[in-house]
């Protein structure tokens, strides 16, 4: 089961546009070292998970994960074969948008070397184009 | 411990004049504070980044202007790779003062050798602290920290005249048991029963009862 919202306020959105950098989200905060989107994109609940997952079994419950991204936006598809038009077509997967500049990943309690391997495994998985970030001096 | 840095009084103001000064290779930066004139000041950005990662809070401003300043704030771009404005406020010798300072761990928990796993929950602390005393970083010694144990905001050693501005009882790192893969794994998992979120809906209002 993906991740998704547990109560919404509509159960469809408009696509609409990601402009410009990510203002917040863009540091990192709970662990040392963080995984930076360059790239503004969507990302699948799925693809999350399935980040989380590899990370997790490189990682074996000793440094510790942080996701920092949530999948908040639903989108729509019509069914194959289907004739246009008669309306919007039914929820079909959540996504997280994704600004150039925010963290999607925080890893805590491992060396950088650790880090590095462990993120360079998550990236591959990643549809933006990603980068190996260290805590910012206070 | 406070650094010596080169500073310029900067005459240009505005978005596209500071645009141009940062492709010079140096960055605008504003000394303020003790009820005395702003001066808008350009450094530059190698020292600035040099201070900064070094985790220096305490300047001696030289060149423009003769004053020892407080580093108070430090604006990034999005990606956190380049500094691009910086705040100086004026401090004198005796004058208490407010800032952030990290934390950093030091020495070998006995509790990883046990099969815990290190946990640096606090990594910065805000103090109020004479301008003398002001530390760069606060080093915690976890050479006694077993599995089960946490070291707390009170049991820091702070410097003469520190006071710490977090809760006494915040963790500042502590060492658990590591949770295991399959625990991690279940943690963000969300119930399997919905497909699909409930629905945020007003409650009907009540019927007015019936002539």
């Amino acid at each position: 089961m993906a991740l998704m919202p547990k109560r919404v306020k509509h159960r469809k959105s408009q696509r609409g546009r990601l402009r410009g950098n990510a203002t917040r989200g863009n540091r990192v905060v709970f662990g040392d070292f963080g995984l930076q989107a360059t790239q503004a994109g969507w990302i699948k609940a799925q693809t999350i998970e399935a980040g989380r997952i590899a990370a997790q079994q490189y990682v074996r419950g000793e440094g510790r994960l942080y996701v920092r991204i949530f999948p908040h936006k639903p989108v729509t598809s019509i069914p194959l074969e289907t004739r246009m038009g008669k309306g919007k077509g039914e929820p079909e997967y959540w996504v997280a948008c994704v600004k150039p500049g925010t963290i999607l990943y925080e890893l805590g309690g491992v060396t950088e070397e650790q880090a590095r391997v462990c993120f360079a495994r998550l990236a591959h998985k990643m549809p933006v184009r990603v980068r190996f970030v260290r805590r910012r001096p206070v | 411990m406070s650094a010596e840095l080169t500073v310029r009084r900067r005459d240009e103001r505005g978005r596209r004049a500071v645009r141009r000064l940062r492709r010079t290779g140096e960055i605008p930066a504003i000394l303020y504070g003790h009820g005395q004139e702003n001066i808008p000041l350009a450094v530059s950005a190698k020292a600035i980044d040099q201070l900064v990662h070094h985790g220096t809070k305490l300047v001696d401003l030289r060149g423009a202007v003769h004053e020892q300043a407080l580093i108070r704030e430090v604006q990034w771009n999005p990606l956190g790779n380049e500094i691009l404005h910086v705040d100086f406020f004026r401090v004198s010798a005796g004058e208490r003062v407010r800032t952030t300072v990290p934390i950093h761990l030091r020495g070998e928990a006995p509790g990883a050798r046990h099969g815990g796993v290190i946990e640096h929950v606090l990594h910065e602390l805000e103090l109020e602290c004479p301008v003398g005393s002001l530390p760069e970083r606060l080093d915690v010694n976890i050479a006694a920290l077993d599995v089960g144990q946490a070291i707390h905001v009170r049991e820091l050693e702070l410097p003469p005249g520190a006071r710490a501005l977090a809760a006494p009882d915040l963790v500042v790192v502590h060492c658990v048991l590591p949770r295991g893969v399959a625990a991690a794994e279940e943690e963000l998992v969300a119930p399997a029963a919905a497909t699909e979120p409930e629905l945020v809906r007003r409650k009907p209002e009540k019927e007015e009862p019936a002539e």
